[in-house]
């Protein structure tokens, strides 16, 4: 403490000398990942940007991403960075509705990149019409099974409920839990009802949904309610996922105890941690409920944005044109394992799950962002949380839906 | 006059150049205080260190509410006012650099935090600075009655303050037994102290992986009786139970005990430490009259021991009260208030509406902040009565 209040000293002393010779040309940005190649993949990208744009006096700043959470509400407040990471969706909401955010449309309209090779995620970035942000990064989700399990009891990619059933109870009968799961942090059982509920019911109602249109307790929610009981009746997840995260499910996973999960493409370099290779491990979509429902699939996307209160708006500018670009897109998430939005921009052809990705999300009929994300954070806390009871507990339904739905009437007033 | 007397008259008089210097500084250390606000100079400090934001902009503004106290005290010392009365103030300056920053930083936040009650509001404050909530009356009380996770919680608080109650009497226990002189009395008694000393948050975790009904502590010895190992599909060993391990901290009907008893395990050696030192003062003239009296057992620890270590019990109690309401670092740790909510308490459950994962429901949470608010008031006030009275009958 007595450290910090000398530096505080010395800062508010920088700072009046700042005040008189800085700002000429600079640009300050603040990212929010710590993951080793998530830093690094930040950090070669900025270093592209310097080396384009020498005049430009870049400052960027990375810290932990749960911590970012609460501290983009001052940062953009009171001492706003130039680019600002956050995310897409319902999440921006309440700062674009503060005004906090600079409203970057015109960007949209005349960047080259951004006007025609970001069609697919451009709803993502709007709210009232406008866009607010450039994403750097998205990934799919879907089911990742051990394909050395399936082969074993020769089962194939399911790609309709009734085969998915009839999967789960051959494996049931071969002594393996079909899914694992863990729910500890709610958010991964919002994974799987996302899931059902766009396969019984399509995008429509999954964004209807999340914008407070359709109640809880509606016939069609819960169509998707039973589905999942029949999926917890006849596939079943693992036992205590309840007090696991989702890593900790990767265990019985690895170990062949569980043959499927529901997740994002950001877990694979986890199976690979645990001792899987490409040979054990697939991915299929998530299979077809009701037939004729376009697929549309969970893309969550990672984005920047400028903050209304930022200082320098036109070199942030610049910065986001040029992570639209094809080759920063590419490279980044190359190096992180992950999707570009940008639709010209080249994949990591090596990487199976890559591939998949790709091919799932580029013929979908709409991407979602998830259900934390699409929904405003108190509905997605009380819902995640009646998701996790529900599956706990299948008879505890009616007082779950009908929480939700006095939630809903609260949250989206 | 006599020139001693002369001196005396200007030792009186108001030093009008320290005044004038401490009203300058007065001036530059308030503005410094607003500005800090406005222009967040300390923020040049969280870009290099990426840590939060508002904690050293606090503290710098801290800093700078104390020295402006200075600066006042530059004033008012160089007046005649205080020049003439310097007994009677000394106190009083004492006291106000302790009874600012408790103004400032407890009883201002307190008042702050009912009043945003009754209001609904994100947290967030527009670019020009204007406050984005709206007043809503009684609303949040209302909506609070109807939330079964605020009436889970209070059934938690109560639980806690119910069940963190054993600790008194197992740190009373621990304590007796460990009353006696053999060798090596004192590691003992450091070894039940050791819980004490380890963090809230290591007990949390330690607690946790304990109860893990994968490979903790309780399903290794459940284990013993009720499962074996089997080969699975791909040839890995794996357990398998004829009745499954009680997953403690993933079932609503156990969770909140789990953490209850992670909680008491510190807290008991806590009160087993206020009793040893209560015992050392237990006067052996009165336990030898007693034995001459024929007490012993049960009679001479309920009629001597006992009273004699009410100061102990007292102190006791109001840790642990206090402890009790204190439950939000291990359920921090340990579950996060799940699964679904079922071992939230007041003041988890107000952190997680307001702060918690962007949830944002500031009105909400301090709603929830103001009941707990009230609840501990009357808890403080009994015992702040207690102290008041036992002080009458020492004076």
């Amino acid at each position: 403490m007595y450290k910090s209040l000398i530096r505080a000293t010395a800062a508010l002393g920088t700072a009046a000398l700042l005040a008189t010779t800085a700002y000429a040309n600079d640009l300050v940005i603040t990212f929010d990942d710590l993951n080793p190649d998530k830093k690094a993949a930040f950090e070669a990208a900025v270093d592209a940007f310097k080396k384009a744009n020498p005049d430009i006096n870049v400052t960027a700043n990375n810290g932990d991403r749960e911590a970012h959470k609460s501290t983009i509400r001052n940062a953009l407040q009171n001492d706003a960075p130039d680019v600002i990471t956050w995310y897409p969706g319902n999440r921006m909401g309440p700062f674009v509705d503060a005004g906090l955010f600079a409203d970057i449309s015109d960007l949209w309209a005349s960047d080259a990149n951004l006007s025609g090779k970001f069609n697919a995620i451009k709803p993502t970035m709007s709210r009232d019409g406008k866009q607010w942000g450039v994403p750097y990064s998205f990934y799919q989700w879907g089911v990742y099974y051990r394909k050395d399990i399936f082969d074993k009891l020769s089962l194939k990619e399911p790609t309709n409920w009734a085969e998915m059933l009839d999967a789960c109870g051959k494996m049931k009968e071969a002594g393996v839990t079909p899914f694992t799961i863990g729910t500890k942090f709610l958010w991964t059982a919002a994974g799987v009802f996302d899931y059902l509920n766009l396969r019984t019911n399509g995008y429509d109602v999954h964004n209807d949904l999340t914008a407070g249109k359709i109640k809880y307790t509606d016939p069609r929610i819960r169509a998707t309610f039973a589905k999942w009981g029949e999926m917890l009746d006849k596939c079943s997840f693992v036992k205590n996922h309840a007090t696991m995260s989702w890593q900790d499910a990767i265990a019985p996973f690895a170990k062949g105890d569980a043959a499927m999960y529901v997740m994002g493409n950001f877990s694979v370099g986890s199976y690979k941690a645990a001792g899987l290779t490409d040979d054990q491990i697939d991915f299929f979509q998530f299979p077809e409920i009701t037939p004729g429902v376009a697929r549309a699939e969970e893309a969550p996307a990672d984005a920047f944005f400028i903050p209304a209160k930022a200082k320098n708006v036109e070199n942030a500018k610049k910065f986001l044109s040029f992570i639209a670009t094809p080759e920063i897109q590419g490279t980044w998430n190359k190096a992180i394992g992950q999707l570009p939005p940008n639709s010209d921009a080249e994949v990591n052809t090596d990487d199976k799950f890559i591939v998949e990705g790709m091919a799932t999300l580029s013929t979908a009929s709409g991407l979602a962002q998830f259900y934390d994300r699409d929904a405003p954070a108190a509905m997605a806390k009380a819902g995640m949380e009646g998701f996790q009871k529900f599956m706990l507990d299948q008879s505890t339904l009616e007082e779950v839906l009908a929480n939700l739905d006095k939630v809903q009437a609260e949250v989206y007033k | 006059m006599s020139e001693h007397a002369m001196q005396t008259a200007r030792n009186y008089e108001t030093g009008k150049l320290q005044v004038v210097i401490g009203a300058v500084l007065l001036i530059i250390f308030l503005s410094a205080i607003y500005s800090i606000q406005v222009s967040g100079v300390a923020n040049l400090l969280d870009y290099d260190r990426e840590i939060e934001a508002r904690v050293p902009t606090f503290l710098v503004r801290m800093f700078f509410v104390l020295m402006a106290l200075v600066a006042t005290f530059m004033i008012f010392t160089s007046t005649a006012l205080y020049k003439r009365n310097r007994v009677a103030c000394a106190p009083w300056m004492f006291l106000s650099v302790g009874m600012t920053f408790f103004l400032v930083y407890v009883i201002v936040p307190i008042f702050q935090s009912i009043s945003y009650s009754f209001t609904r509001w994100n947290g967030l404050y527009d670019i020009t600075g204007n406050w984005t909530g709206e007043w809503v009356g009684f609303y949040n009380y209302r909506l609070l009655f109807d939330d079964p996770n605020f009436v889970t919680s209070l059934i938690n608080n109560v639980l806690w303050l119910a069940l963190f109650m054993l600790a008194v009497p197992i740190g009373l226990a621990i304590a007796l037994f460990l009353n006696q002189t053999v060798t090596g009395i004192r590691f003992y008694k450091s070894l039940f102290f050791f819980p004490f000393v380890i963090s809230q948050v290591v007990v949390g975790l330690i607690f946790t992986w304990a109860y893990n009904p994968e490979f903790g502590l309780l399903s290794e010895a459940w284990s013993v009786f009720f499962c074996e190992e089997k080969e699975n599909i791909v040839g890995n060993m794996t357990k398998v139970c004829s009745i499954d391990p009680p997953s403690i901290l993933g079932e609503a009907k156990y969770a909140t005990y789990g953490i209850i008893a992670a909680g008491l395990w510190p807290q008991i050696a806590y009160c087993m430490i206020l009793y040893l030192t209560g015992l050392n003062n237990v006067s052996p003239d009165q336990i030898e009259a007693g034995r001459l009296d024929g007490a012993k057992g049960w009679n001479m620890l309920w009629y001597v021991i006992i009273p004699q270590l009410k100061p102990a019990t007292f102190i006791a109690v109001v840790v642990t009260v206090i402890g009790s309401l204190r439950s939000f670092d291990m359920i921090a740790t340990m579950t996060q208030g799940g699964p679904f909510g079922s071992t939230n308490v007041l003041a988890f459950y107000m952190y997680d509406q307001a702060v918690g994962e962007g949830v944002g429901r500031y009105g909400y949470g301090s709603a929830i902040a103001t009941v707990l608010f009230a609840i501990m008031l009357c808890f403080i006030s009994v015992f702040l009565w207690r102290m008041y009275q036992d002080e009458k009958v020492v004076h």
